[in-house]
């Protein structure tokens, strides 16, 4: 169990990756703090996760052996962010592992000049500033702790330009850059702060994430079509399954990984290095 | 873009800045916490509970603040999958300010647990009862729990663990258990156990050490105390728990501001299987009691791995055990009223002692017919005639030769009175005379007394007149001319022609006589028989595969009976010994060249002169033949063989340390040395010779516990005759042992005895000195010393000033390599050393000087170098300053602020004030190593880069570094 005695915060837990790491932390011995907005966002124009699949996510992982605390909180807002921080300390005592993974994918499907103001400012929002927000709630009870781990969930997008995605290729690399300031910053402190770029993640029905099909419906494509652009474009000729991902985030959080920080981990086929 | 090393935001109060600020840290919050599981009535549903709550803070009767968690679980009560988690919740300590948390557990099978976990000193076990009782429904309402607003902060320090618990710092954080008991305890409980414990510990050597205490009692008030109850020997034992009700009203809580002590007592007062008093140790060596329904106490000891040894701990447990039961009981009724616990307390079971002599003393070699060392070395010339036996820089003889020159030697020896019963002076330069005159001797049936020609006229004349000596053999024009001594040249006795006279052959008769000068008193001549010689070789030789094809050196003066082993160890087992001329033996570049020359395979070595002859060693190429180096005369830190072991791997050439002593006939232990040991940093001399056996004692005789100093008694095959001519000498240290029922030598040395029979040597009882009432062993501060890379050897002495005890310090001198300088090692010694250890001076010497037997010889060490004024150190009190040494705490908390600052100025400018950010000022990376090198040349401390980052104003930093030298100060006090 390498998070035994570990409480871990996910954001973005009611589907997807969020729900992939929270499921594979439960199994490796830790506690669980799931947060999620749980509710559509204005100018997101797909639907978002709901108090439903936030409750299963968190059944999931009881079954998995793990205490769970569930949240709805919106990362744009700090004082949400602030509170759920505050029950997650009272309820578990400390938080050892956070998991940055709220993000929207759209709006997107523009180019640079066709973005709106709304739209810019959304993705941004979500996608960089509540990273920067999570993690300004949880590292005072960490430096306490003088441990932690944050992982940033970013893209490769975070890493390459992706046409038409300007919001999010922005988004994810500026919280790769907000994860390699941030390691330096909390070093002395025992913190670790690391980024983590998947590529094109499957689609797995039991996770109900939605990734890639809104990247598709951005792009107007089959989300098929969308699935065989990327295999053609992938060096080991597969898309990343969702525990690839929450194997490398899992040993991120893990004191595997206790001399690891600023770096950043693309978990990709390859796709990133052509 | 230039990179630009930032500081961390300016701090305000409350701003995120206060992170790196640092002291709010708690490493441990689960020592302060404990916790209560209370499985709630059947069918009472959550939404009840939560009612009650509401109620409960309506009346005031719980904390406004108090929230009730619920947490489904996916099992039922009894499934082991609810178990781990019932068990993890309830071990899981409130954080951050954290006071009081309730969780209620609802399982899948309808039943339901509230896990409450509290701050202990904000929440006692009362008042988590009583939080349990009022969700229950099953308070009265009258009560209520007054919860403090602010909790003191809990230290995270932890006091230094006990030296004789021989943990395992590798071990840190893995826990053991041993149960105790039961003992029944007739009066108030938490005295008693305060008691046994403080007594336990001062039978341990370590009654300085305070006691932790932490009582449970719902009826009173739970309490978290650092007691101190030092146990004088000479306290009746019906005084001691009188002593420790004393103790515990004076007695200062835990994690206020001290350090939470290494060794505690919880006190229950109820066996209640839901409430865990502390949800982690509370104290690394943890003793739990509490009673049983029928009134008997039962205990258990739960321990760290870094702290405790884990036959050491089932040790503790008996010990305290049998304490707690004495002194439980009335103790006046087994001990009269005013019987003394030094003197009447037994610790040791009979089976145990029992057990720990049997550690001492292994299975004796396989018996051999005890013979005298010349017939064993007859019978070898017998069979190996043409084997070379001796060699010197002019000379080689097979072992016939030698034999047939000893006998005729031995023929002119008997004509000169030589024979059974009297003693031979034997003093010659290190060449084959000499051995050739030995063997001699002891075919006439005498004794040979070696004295080193180097010696000083009058001490051979002592030693020949203390011995009664009738007849020298000397090549010396000197020697002193003594009324009925007959002085003889070796050259006059090699051709006499008449018959050599009958061997005797008595394997109780002496053979050598070795004089010994011992730290006090003049120096006493050691008998040693045959017989002795025999057993160590029959000890050592088949371990050490001793046999013919090996080459010895003979590097000691005759006079050390290091000696003995070279000479005899050699030449009666077949092999070579090359005789090491005295000059050859001086210079550590001819030596070596002697040892890869004559292919030498068994070498015995001083470890101060093994340092010198490594270092020449690893300046070159040449290989050696070695196969075996034997360490002997003095301790050896291993730490000084790691770099031997990078270029001689231990495989190819073994190395063994062996603690001796000339009156035990040269060896006691043995332990083989491999980087293991080194990486260990192991201080164990190893294991009783096959034949010998050692204990470890106390002032009273008595046999000390496993980890516990004492002084070493010698017992066995090696056991010297008696000190020549000093009846009430050898009564006093040779005595008869009435544990054993053997003949014993008290070494006068300090150790301590390991589970698995090893030894640790822990220096000359009397090498413990007294610095400004601090006790210190000068071993312990030379260790220190060695440890620093860039000194290759290193002395410390006690220097005892002008008769003031102000002036009273301890001189160092080292041997530094190239890149060594004296005042970095000087900061080193600070940096690791409790202030009162830091020698007052460290001098650089060339080489330290060793005395004829290859130690250390302090008389010839230099006047010490008094340090520099600037590299002084303000806060530390440098004895060498001693001219005010009572003045020099005082002033030193201004003066390093003023020295900081000084340093801030002579890096970034004459402006600077005390409370000037570094960064502010243009401070960079640069600035900073140029900055920590101008506070290490004022004489501080090594100022990490980070401290720096973190403390940015010189005002900041002075604080800082004067903490933490009062940290590291006081720490060590004993």
């Amino acid at each position: 169990m390498r998070l035994s005695q570990k409480t871990a915060l996910v954001t973005g837990a009611a589907r997807g990756l969020g729900r992939a790491c929270a499921l594979r932390f439960a199994e490796e011995g830790a506690d669980l703090v799931l947060l999620d907005v749980a509710a559509d966002i204005a100018d997101v124009p797909y639907p978002l996760g709901t108090p439903d699949q936030l409750e299963a996510t968190a059944r999931l992982c009881r079954e998995r052996g793990a205490s769970v605390l569930t949240a709805r909180a919106d990362v744009r807002q700090q004082k949400e962010v602030d509170d759920v921080v505050a029950d997650a300390l009272d309820r578990f005592g400390r938080i050892d592992v956070l998991v940055n993974n709220a993000g929207i994918a759209a709006p997107s499907g523009k180019a640079v000049h066709e973005i709106t103001e709304d739209e810019w400012g959304v993705m941004l929002d979500v996608d960089l500033s509540g990273a920067w927000r999570t993690i300004k709630a949880v590292v005072p009870s960490m430096a306490k702790q003088r441990s932690g781990s944050i992982v940033n969930i970013s893209s490769t997008a975070g890493l390459v330009g992706y046409r038409y995605f300007a919001g999010y290729v922005a988004a994810k690399h500026g919280l790769i850059g907000l994860t390699r300031a941030a390691a330096l910053d909390y070093a002395a402190l025992q913190i670790r702060v690391n980024a983590l770029c998947p590529g094109q993640v499957r689609e797995e029905p039991t996770l109900e994430g939605r990734m890639l099909s809104e990247v598709a419906r951005s792009l107007g494509v089959a989300p098929e079509d969308q699935e065989t652009a990327f295999l053609e474009s992938q060096p080991m000729n597969a898309l990343v399954n969702p525990e690839d991902v929450s194997s490398a985030a899992l040993w991120l959080a893990s004191d595997d990984a206790r001399q690891v920080t600023g770096s950043v981990v693309t978990v990709d086929g390859g796709f990133s290095t052509r | 873009m230039s990179p630009r090393i930032s500081p961390p935001p300016p701090a305000g109060p409350g701003s995120a800045a206060d992170l790196f600020t640092g002291t709010a840290f708690d490493a441990r919050p689960a020592r302060a916490c404990h916790g209560l599981v209370r499985r709630m009535p059947e069918g009472l549903a959550a939404e009840r509970i939560a009612e009650r709550l509401t109620a409960a803070q309506r009346s005031g009767a719980l904390p406004a603040d108090l929230r009730l968690w619920v947490e489904d679980v996916a099992a039922a009560a009894a499934d082991p999958a609810a178990e781990a988690l019932r068990a993890r919740e309830a071990a899981r300590a409130t954080g951050h300010g954290g006071r009081l948390r309730a969780v209620l557990l609802r399982y899948a099978d309808g039943a339901a647990d509230l896990v409450l976990v509290a701050h202990r000193r904000a929440v006692d076990s009362a008042g988590l009862d009583l939080v349990a009782r009022v969700l229950a429904g099953a308070a009265d309402g009258a009560e209520r729990l007054a919860v403090p607003g602010d909790l003191p902060r809990h230290t995270a320090a932890e006091a230094a663990p006990p030296a004789w618990g021989l943990g395992d710092a590798r071990r840190a954080g893995t826990t053991g258990t041993v149960r105790i008991g039961p003992v029944e305890i007739a009066s108030e409980p938490a005295p008693v156990l305060l008691a046994a414990t403080a007594l336990l510990l001062s039978r341990y050597a370590d009654r300085e050490r305070a006691v932790g205490l932490l009582t449970v009692d719902r009826a009173d008030r739970d309490r978290f105390a650092a007691v101190h109850l030092p146990v004088d020997d000479g306290t009746p034992v019906t005084d001691l728990v009188r002593q420790a009700e004393a103790a515990l009203a004076a007695a200062a809580p835990v994690g206020a501001d001290r350090p939470v002590p290494a060794v505690g007592v919880v006190a229950l007062s109820g066996q209640d299987e839901a409430y865990r008093p502390f949800l982690e140790l509370p104290f690394p060596v943890t003793f739990t009691w509490g009673p049983r329904p029928d009134g008997a106490f039962v205990g258990r000891l739960d321990y760290d791995g870094a702290a405790l040894h884990p036959e050491v701990a089932e040790q503790l447990a008996r010990h305290v055990g049998r304490l707690t039961a004495l002194l439980g009981a009335k103790p006046a009724d087994s001990f009269g009223d005013r019987a003394p616990v030094g003197a009447d307390v037994e610790l040791l079971a009979d089976e145990e002692r029992a057990a720990l002599l049997a550690l001492g003393r292994p299975q004796p070699a396989p018996a051999r017919p005890a013979t005298t060392v010349h017939a064993a070395f007859a019978r070898l010339a017998a069979e190996r005639p043409g084997a070379t036996a001796l060699s010197d820089a002019a000379r080689e003889l097979t072992y016939a030769q030698l034999d047939e020159a000893a006998t005729r030697m031995s023929a002119a020896l008997a004509e000169r009175g030589a024979g059974p019963g009297t003693f031979v002076g034997v003093c010659l330069e290190r060449d084959a005379d000499l051995v050739t005159t030995l063997l001699a001797v002891l075919k006439t049936g005498a004794a040979y007394v070696p004295m080193d020609p180097r010696y000083p006229v009058e001490r051979l004349r002592y030693t020949t007149e203390d011995a009664g000596l009738r007849l020298v053999v000397t090549a010396l024009d000197g020697f002193p001319a003594l009324d009925g001594v007959t002085v003889v040249h070796p050259d006059a006795l090699a051709g006499s022609a008449a018959a050599a006279p009958e061997p005797a052959d008595d394997p109780d008769a002496p053979a050598y006589v070795i004089y010994t000068s011992g730290s006090t008193g003049r120096p006493k001549g050691v008998v040693v028989p045959h017989r002795n010689v025999g057993a160590l070789l029959a000890a050592t030789a088949e371990d050490m595969r001793l046999g013919p094809d090996d080459v010895w050196t003979l590097f000691h003066s005759s006079s050390f009976d290091f000696s003995v082993w070279e000479i005899w160890g050699c030449l009666l087992t077949g092999g070579h010994l090359v005789v090491v001329p005295y000059w050859v033996s001086r210079s550590p570049e001819e030596f070596h060249a002697l040892l890869v020359r004559r292919r030498v395979t068994v070498l015995s070595q001083t470890p101060s002169a093994f340092a010198s002859l490594r270092d020449v060693h690893l300046g070159q190429e040449r290989p050696l033949a070695l196969r075996l180096v034997v360490f002997g005369g003095e301790p050896l830190d291993v730490r000084s063989l790691e770099l031997w072991f990078r270029r001689e791997p231990h495989d190819r050439c073994r190395l063994v340390n062996m603690f001796g002593i000339t009156e035990t006939t040269v060896h006691v232990t043995t332990a083989t040395v491999t980087p293991v040991e080194v990486a260990a940093g192991s201080r164990s001399v190893g294991t009783a010779l096959p034949g010998w056996s050692l204990s470890v004692r106390d002032a009273r005789g008595r046999v000390q516990p496993l980890g516990v100093p004492g002084e070493i008694y010698v017992g066995g095959a090696g056991v010297a005759d008696r000190y020549l001519n000093r009846p009430e000498l050898t009564a006093e240290r040779f005595v008869d042992d009435p544990l054993t029922g053997e003949r014993a030598y008290r070494s006068g040395d300090l150790g301590r005895l390991r589970p698995g029979g090893q030894l640790d040597h822990l220096g000359r009882i009397d090498d413990q000195v007294k610095v400004r009432g601090f006790r210190i062993e000068l071993g312990e501060v030379r260790s220190v010393l060695l440890d620093d890379p860039t000194v290759s050897a290193g002395a410390v002495v006690l220097n005892q000033g002008d008769g003031d005890a102000a002036g009273v310090r301890l001189d160092a001198y080292v041997v530094l390599r190239p890149s060594g300088s004296v005042a970095e090692v000087r900061r080193r010694l600070r940096e690791v050393l409790p202030e009162h250890m830091v020698p007052g001076t460290v001098t650089a010497v060339s080489e330290i000087p060793l005395t004829v037997n290859g130690k250390v010889d302090a008389a010839r060490l230099p006047k010490p170098d008094q340090p520099p004024a600037a590299e002084a150190a303000p806060a530390a009190a440098p004895a060498a300053e001693a001219a005010a040494p009572a003045q020099a705490q005082a002033p030193a908390e201004e003066s390093l602020a003023d020295v900081v600052l000084r340093a801030w100025r002579a890096t970034l400018g004459p402006e600077v004030g005390p409370d000037d950010d570094f960064f502010d000022l243009g401070g960079n990376s640069l600035l900073a190593v140029r900055l920590s090198a101008a506070l290490r040349r004022a004489g501080l401390q090594s100022v990490p880069l980070r401290d720096l980052y973190l403390q940015p104003t010189a005002a900041r930093l002075a604080e800082h570094l004067a903490a933490r030298q009062a940290a590291g100060a006081g720490a060590e006090r004993p």
